[in-house]
This record gives structure tokens, sequence and C-alpha cells, in this order.
């Protein structure tokens, strides 16, 4: 489904240049829940931004069913994480001034109806909070709802970029629980530096240094 | 789909109701502008001030030449033709008019002319109080849309005076009061003169008696009334007196010469005023521009959540821009309706009383503040286009810019 190949993300830091990733081959199966695991500053997080088509490799590259993404410009590469990719991301980031319903609906803008929005904030335990805006729920209630956008939608991947990061471990775990549970025939590709939060993955990669630790 | 077992960490809590509350578009610009009042209500009143600036002060310079309009509005019924200084002309004066006027004349009358003032928002104003006899004293206050008359008309030789409603109003004046007087020097006359009547009219007229004129003001100033059978043939008649006697000793009062004549007198005020305004509208749109600018800083969270999830640059841009628009339109539109309030409350507060004018629909206040939204949506989107061209949503989602 996505297949990375000698995919880098270099930075320029003060003249120096500085890999993030370097030299990852990695391969996203159809319907895997895959775990990336590495401390802090391992490169997870950009890994992930290269698999997403949120970032675009320095070198290698990343075919999605076969399309390189590397080739797509900004416009399609963005069309493509709407139309096929979910996101959650470290903090739980919605719309303030959107209920917890509408920040669902954010995720399909072709879809406007809001009952399998409904029918997934109920799955996710806030079915009686729906139309409550974000600073009435508390940081585990708004994870779900961005648990539920990402799902929306029904995604071929979905992309968990610490998802637990900002909450407890119970409620954490419980996240983790939700997306894979909720995910349905999409991947899963989650990065955690919390190898419990990975009890149900498929498979994990290591990673450190910016490059896959295959010791 | 899954759904959750029995033993899942969350549990399953029946919908709270599915709420028949109106799901607005979530990312229509009407559901962020009308959920965040708090920011949309100060953007759209500090345009709403700002139209309503532009368009008073215009609106209120340009009641200086919209009263002298009015005030010697009187003039569009007749054109005046004086000998200036020869009464001996007159006769030659009304022989040659009567003879060559491309039109059929309606009446001629021969007037004296005593001098007086009205009051303006800018001082005093030279008016006239015409000398008639008693049939063309009718004649010429149905000409200027009398409906009726309040007291009488003045009595032939007699110190009295007709004067209309909007000169009452004016002067403070009612039946009884002395407009003309041998100690005041803009009003003069030898004899006292008082108020008789009051013509109900929207114009702004005088007359007395002519004897009473030919007996107490000497020399007298004699002047001929030309008036056409038509407002059109009004026009032609006050066309050809000005080209027909231009050059030669006869002195033609037409009012397309007054309108002519304001127009050059505020030429320069109106260039002056140009400069102002527009320095006035570029401070204006740099201002809103950068409240624009900050106004969408404060949402860079918002747009970087959502080209991460997916929305393109030129979706999130043409959703920003459309919002600008909506606000620049909204407080242009408010401050047009809040600049007609203000002038009706200026009108009926301040001039009415004293029957000034002042146009409430004045085309070319509404007009200058035209550029203003025109400026703020052009410097909102260049900055817009500016912080967008750049934009990463990692950065955003890694919080490295929040």
């Amino acid at each position: 489904m996505i297949q990375a190949t000698g995919a880098s993300l270099a930075y320029l830091d003060q003249g120096r240049e500085f890999f993030a990733c370097q030299g990852i081959d990695i391969e996203v199966k159809t319907n895997e829940f895959l775990g990336i695991l590495g401390p802090s500053g391992s490169g997870k997080s950009s890994l992930l931004y290269l698999l997403s088509g949120l970032k675009t490799p320095t070198s290698g590259t990343i075919l999605y069913n076969g399309t390189n993404l590397n080739e797509l410009s900004d416009d399609d590469r963005s069309r493509l994480r709407l139309r096929e990719f979910g996101f959650v991301f470290q903090q739980p980031y919605l719309l303030g001034y959107l209920t917890a319903l509408e920040n669902v609906l954010v995720a399909t803008p072709w879809d406007p109806s809001p009952d399998t929005a409904m029918d997934l904030l109920e799955k996710l335990g806030l079915g009686h909070k729906s139309h409550r805006h974000p600073h009435e729920l508390s940081g585990g209630e708004r994870q779900r709802v961005c648990v539920a956008r990402a799902l929306r939608g029904s995604p071929k991947v979905i992309f968990a970029d610490e998802p637990t990061a900002a909450l407890d471990h119970k409620n954490g775990f419980g996240v983790v629980k939700l997306l894979n549970q909720l995910r349905g025939d999409g991947s899963l590709v989650m990065v955690t530096h919390d190898p419990s939060m990975l009890e149900e993955a498929d498979r994990i990669v290591k990673l450190a240094d910016g490059s896959l630790d295959n010791t | 789909m899954k759904s959750l077992s029995d033993t899942d960490v969350v549990p399953s809590v029946p919908a709270e109701s599915k709420r028949t509350k109106r799901i607005l578009r979530p990312l229509a610009p009407s559901t962020y502008l009308l959920r965040n009042l708090g920011k949309t209500i100060p953007l759209t009143t500090v345009i709403m001030l700002a139209v309503m600036l532009v368009a008073g002060i215009i609106a209120l310079i340009d009641s200086i030449p919209y009263s002298i309009r009015t005030v010697y509005s009187y003039a569009k019924e007749h054109v005046g033709i004086a000998p200036r200084g020869d009464p001996n002309l007159l006769p030659g004066i009304v022989k040659d008019v009567k003879k060559h006027s491309p039109v059929p004349l309606e009446r001629v009358i021969i007037c004296h002319i005593s001098g007086a003032v009205v009051k303006s928002i800018v001082g005093k104003w030279p008016f006239l109080a015409l000398g008639l006899n008693q049939a063309d004293m009718r004649y010429y206050a149905e000409r200027q849309h009398t409906k009726s008359v309040t007291g009488r008309y003045p009595a032939k030789g007699q110190p009295e005076i007709l004067i209309s409603r909007q000169v009452a109003r004016n002067l403070g004046y009612s039946i009884g009061s002395v407009v003309l007087k041998p100690d005041d020097i803009d009003n003069y006359s030898p004899i006292p003169v008082k108020v008789v009547g009051i013509a109900e009219s929207d114009r702004w007229f005088m007359i007395d008696s002519i004897e009473f004129q030919l007996a107490n003001y000497f020399p007298p100033i004699d002047d001929a009334m030309f008036f056409a059978k038509t407002p059109e043939d009004q026009r032609k008649l006050d066309d050809w007196a000005v080209k027909h006697f231009k050059g030669q000793r006869p002195m033609v009062f037409a009012y397309q010469e007054i309108e002519k004549n304001s127009k050059e007198m505020f030429q320069t005020l109106y260039q002056i005023l140009n400069v102002v305004i527009g320095v006035l509208a570029i401070v204006i749109t740099f201002m809103m521009g950068m409240l624009m600018n900050i106004y969408q800083s404060q949402r860079l969270v918002e747009f970087g959540l959502l080209q991460a999830v997916g929305y393109t640059k030129r979706q999130i841009l043409n959703r920003v821009l459309l919002e600008s628009f909506s606000v620049i339109v909204i407080g242009w539109l408010m401050g047009l309706v809040a600049t007609f309030a203000l002038l009706n409350i200026a009108d009926r507060v301040l001039m009415q009383p004293k029957a000034f004018a002042l146009d409430k629909l004045d085309s070319l206040a509404y007009s200058y503040t035209i550029p203003i939204p025109f400026c703020i949506l052009i410097v909102a989107t260049t900055t817009v286009i500016l912080r967008f061209r750049k934009f990463d949503p990692v950065s955003i989602v890694e919080r490295r810019l929040v």
C-alpha cells in the first residue's frame, strides 16, 4: 500500500545538513496496524510525515498504491490526504468554534450528512456530547473527537502521531484501542515512544537516530 | 467498521438526543463569522466607522453648495435681468427679450429689490426681498410652490412682508416679527417691516409691496423677471439670456449660473478634500490590513490543521478571503446605513430647525467610501497570500508555531 525506499529527510540547521530520517525502507501493508517505536528525537514523526505526504523526502521515494508522492503537486498530495488518509496528532487539535460533531464533519467536505458522524461519536462514547464545543470537553474526550474525525470517511490509512502524548496512560490506551477497533479495513500507522501502546500492533519497527533499528 | 464491545474502555453512552440544533456548514465563512462575533464585530465596526467618517465629512462639506442651490432655488422659476444702475434701460431689455426669446413667455414681472440676509452653516448669505404688485405677488408665490398662506399678503404701500416657511424657520420669524428695520445693517429698511404672512412652500423667498419699496428705497434697484411656461423652456430661456446679454450692460441672474458658480467656488475645496480623504483612506486601509493580518494570524493552528488533514492551500486561502470579503462588505454596508442614520439625526437636530440643507442621500458622499472596501480587501488579500506562500502545516501540528 505504502512503500518507502531509501527515504531521507534532511534539514539545514545553521548551514549544516541534519537528517531527521535517513535511507529508510519500509512498507505499510493493507489492513495492518504498524507501530513505529522510538525515543524522542529518533525521527518517528518525520517518518510519519513522509509516509503521509505531509513532507516530501529530500531523497528516496514514497509510493502510495504505485503513485510516487514526490511527483504529486502540493495540492494533489493535500487531496490525497483528505480522501485516503486520516490523522490523529499529538495534541487534540480541534476547531474551537465548532461542535464535536461539526469537527468530525470537517474531514469529509463532500459528505455533510451528520448521521454517520454521529454514529462514530456514539461508538466513541461521545454521542451525548456531540453538540459540545472543544472547551467543554476533557483532554481525553477531545482526542476521541480527533479519532472520530480521523475515522470519518473510512480512510485507507490512519496516521497517528503520538496520539497518547497529551493523555494519561489509561485514556491513552483507550484511544489506541478505539482507533484499532474502529479502523475497519484501513491500515493504522502509529508512532509512539511507549511500547505498551503498541500491544495490539500487527508489526512494530524501531527507529533510532533517524534510521531503522534492525538490531 | 467494528463496533465497541461491552469490555471497551469507553462505555457506549446513549446519545443525549439527536438534537435538531441547526448544523451550519462547518467551514462556511458564515459559520466562523457568526460564532466569533467577539472578533467579527470589532472589525466590521472599525470599517463601519471609517465609512461613516468619510461619508459624514463629505456630506457635511457638500451641504454648503447644496444649501446654496436650495436657498437660491427660487431662481429656477425665472431669469432675472437687471439694468445695472440705469432704470431707463429696462423697457428696452423687456422688449428685446420678448422679441428674441427662444421660448414662449408666460409672464414678465417688473420688480424692485431690497437686500436682506439669511443664515447658513458658514455664516450669513445675501438674500432679496422682492417688491411686487398685488397680482404679481400671488403669481410669484404660486410659481414658488406655495400651497397656502398663513396670514395674508402684504398690503399695497405698507411696511409688510410675506416670507416663505423656510425663511421663517431659518431666521426664527413668525407673524408679527420685524424682518427689516432701520438699525439692522444687513436687513435695512427706513421703516420697520413686519411679517404679515408665511407662505407654505419648500422654496426660500421674501416679498413685499413694490409701492412700499419705491417710496422708501433710493435709488430703487430695478429688475425684470421673465417666466417661461415649463421648466424645460425656462432652462432654454436662461441659457439664451446668458448668451444674449454676454458682454452687455444688463446683468443676468439665472439658476444655471448659480449652480456653475457654486461648483467653481468649491472646486479648490474639493481638491483639498480629495487629498485629505485619500490620506485618510490610506491610513484606514493599512490599519485594517494589519488588523486583518492579526485576525488571520490568530488562526494559524486552524489553517495548519486543515492543511494537514488535506485541505489545499487554495481552498484555505479562498475561505479566508471570502471571510475577509464578507467582513469588509458587511462593514461597508453597515457604514452606509450608519451614515444615513447619522445624517438623518444631524439633519433633524442641527439642520432642519434652521432650515439648513443637508442631502441625506448625497451620492457624492457615499461614492467617496467605495475605495475603502477595495483598498482594505487588496491589503488583506496581499498580506494573507504572503503569509500562506511558505506556510508549513507540519510546523503547526508539531507545535513549532503555536
